[in-house]
């Protein structure tokens, strides 16, 4: 399928979704009731409209028809290492109250060095995260006097 | 009178020590942010951004502000030594810098770079000063009506000047305004779209949608490319780096005319910094008795767009300070840091507290002489960083994201929260979908809602008042011409390119 059809299919089921959700919105209390919804209800209706508006653009072409389009390229090896940056940054997330501010964000630094620079200078890797979460937490905490866990 | 003692005012609150250690330190990292490849000065903001808390409003500002044009000095940087734009500001720059340097002229590409930007930027700090206090005052005048068809033609503006699709902007647009409407709804108390998460009442910071499209996804989008072999800079030890007199004759007109080109796409809403510089490259190419130099090393060539570049990354600023309306993806992400600030971004910055709004200015002409002596004698010493491959600096962008992020408000939501807008933002380059008008919906989005309900209230729930007072009505038309515009450009396009015999009438 056309890249800008599956866009235009998705954004009509997220507008399609969320105009149901703002369907089962309470009702304001006070003042106006429907001063809440108002805004949203529009909004769903206007992103459902341009989803399908696009999806009526591309059909113009054929909606299979691929000649000539960009298709977004996803290889496995990039989408390998994205995917496993994405689930160490979830895990990161996780710990980050757990563990405490230093052994997250040191384990964090180290994992994501590993996996973007490479096992061959690990000493250099994990000089700078150390180097790295120390000056983070003396600019946060001292400096700015935010508290890290 | 008045205004001189206003912008003496606002020398003097910027040239405090800290103010001026934060100037520099802004104009610092705006170089090297500009001049990474990958990154911006819209990355650069946003990882600073939540330092805003821990600064003085017009301190964050100021540092905002200059990692901005800070960026569009830097930028040229990498685009001359290694034909590597460092953003898109520095595009054309790549065009003429790059054969300079490869003529044996890197020296004098730099220099001219730089002087190129400090007078575009000092001719747009000139041009920021006479215009600010106008157009405070006008915006003085505005109602909710008013501020909400402004709000309505700067939205509608950015995502018409998405270059992909009209559509899939308006998409990108409606998407950010449908996050801002996540959480509990003050004037009502009704919980809106937070599924009975408790961490979704406050709603859905536009921080996490700035440091995930920005931050995140950008480092995610440059993963793609990392097994593949980075450009090499051409020289990194230099001689004196200055500009002759020769190549000061041949710079000064392009630069002349070329900063007030860049300083008004700067003012227009979603125009960039690289719209501005591609259009100065072309203006000065066409009316060259010598177009054929151009691309081979010509001086006019590199002048001109880093001239304008700079003076449009000062140009985006004056609608987001005194009317509260960033024109672009940087500019929204500097109303945020004003946002977290605690200052409501527009007018009242030069009113009842023109301390802030002064200051800005004022380090504006400071910030652009700290970037010259920056790009100029210093710039042997910081063009070594593109020695290091960009993808060492990866996991500290992602890190910083995470720990700038939580400090905002100290909540694990916002860090899962971050990692799923991280892998929006990488899904939405993917599909060419722009992200520019997604990240400015979502700064102003409570802005247009409460605009928009306070005008109901007014009217008594209908929707004419939107149509009674000139202005309003003005813009409106201004963003429903914005919407039609490329559509009129696409069509007169494809009628000029189509055979004479098939255009009706001939």
């Amino acid at each position: 399928m056309r890249p800008n059809a599956l866009v235009g299919f998705a954004a009509a089921i997220l507008g399609g979704l969320y105009t149901i959700q703002v369907h089962r919105l309470p009702k304001a209390m006070a003042g106006d009731a429907s001063s809440p919804v108002a805004f949203p209800l529009g909004l769903g209706l206007l992103m459902t409209t341009l989803g399908i508006l696009l999806v009526f653009q591309e059909a113009r072409h054929g909606l299979t028809n691929l000649e000539g389009v960009r298709r977004p390229a996803f290889r496995s090896p990039s989408l390998r290492i994205i995917f496993k940056t994405a689930a160490t940054s979830l895990l990161y997330a996780f710990l980050f109250e757990r563990l405490g501010f230093f052994f997250s964000t040191l384990g964090f630094l180290c994992t994501l060095q590993y996996l973007m620079n490479g096992r061959r200078t690990w000493k250099l890797n994990a000089a700078l995260a150390l180097g790295f979460t120390f000056v983070a937490w003396a600019l946060f905490v001292q400096l700015f006097e935010l508290p890290l866990p | 009178m008045e205004f001189g003692s206003l912008l003496l005012k606002g020398f003097s609150v910027a040239l405090t020590p800290v103010n001026l250690a934060w100037l520099l330190g802004g104009s610092i990292l705006g170089t090297l942010f500009g001049m990474i490849p990958g990154f911006g000065p819209s990355t650069g903001i946003a990882l600073l951004l939540p330092l805003c808390l821990g600064l003085r409003p017009e301190t964050a500002l100021i540092t905002m502000a200059a990692i901005y044009y800070g960026a569009m000095f830097g930028g040229s940087r990498s685009s001359i030594l290694m034909n590597v734009p460092g953003d898109s500001a520095a595009v054309a720059s790549c065009f003429d810098g790059y054969p300079m340097a490869r003529n044996g002229q890197a020296e004098a590409a730099l220099a001219v770079s730089a002087v190129a930007s400090l007078m575009g930027g000092l001719f747009a700090s000139v041009a920021f000063t006479l215009l600010a206090l106008p157009a405070a005052q006008i915006a003085l005048r505005f109602g909710p009506p008013e501020t909400f068809c402004l709000m309505v033609f700067s939205l509608a503006a950015t995502a018409a000047v998405s270059r992909e699709n009209l559509l899939k902007g308006l998409i990108s647009l409606v998407l950010g305004l449908m996050i801002s409407t996540v959480g509990l709804d003050s004037p009502s108390g009704v919980s809106r779209f937070t599924f009975g998460l408790e961490q979704l009442q406050t709603g859905f910071s536009f921080v996490v949608v700035i440091l995930g499209i920005y931050g995140f996804s950008e480092v995610l989008i440059n993963l793609e490319t990392l097994e593949l072999e980075t450009a090499r800079p051409l020289q990194l030890e230099f001689r004196w780096i200055r500009i002759s007199m020769a190549h000061w004759r041949r710079s000064i007109g392009p630069i002349l005319r070329q900063s007030p080109v860049g300083f008004l796409i700067g003012i227009l809403p979603g125009a960039g910094a690289g719209i501005a510089a591609l259009r100065a490259y072309r203006n000065e190419k066409k009316r060259s008795p010598h177009p054929e130099e151009f691309g081979k090393g010509a001086v006019e060539g590199l002048a001109a767009p880093e001239a304008a570049n700079n003076a449009c990354s000062i140009g985006a600023m004056l609608p987001m300070m005194t009317l509260g309306v960033p024109g672009s993806g940087t500019a929204a992400v500097m109303l945020g840091g004003l946002l977290l600030c605690g200052l409501q971004p527009g007018p009242l910055l030069f009113e009842p507290q023109p301390g802030i709004g002064w200051a800005v200015i004022a380090s504006l002409f400071l910030g652009n002489f700290a970037c010259a002596v920056i790009n100029l004698p210093l710039a042997g010493f910081l063009v070594r960083i593109l020695s290091i491959p960009p993808k060492a600096f990866y996991p500290f962008v992602v890190a910083v994201s995470f720990l700038g992020l939580y400090t905002v408000n100290f909540s694990v939501t916002d860090l899962y929260l971050l990692v799923g807008m991280g892998i929006c933002g990488y899904l939405m380059k993917k599909f060419r979908i722009p992200t520019g008008p997604l990240v400015l919906a979502s700064v102003v989005g409570s802005s247009v809602e409460s605009s928009f309900r306070q005008s109901l209230e007014l009217s008594g729930g209908s929707p004419s008042i939107f149509f009674r007072s000139s202005i309003s009505s003005g813009l409106l038309i201004a963003a429903v011409l914005a919407l039609a515009w490329p559509l009129v450009v696409g069509w007169w396009s494809r009628w000029k390119v189509s055979k004479p015999a098939e255009r009706p009438g001939e």
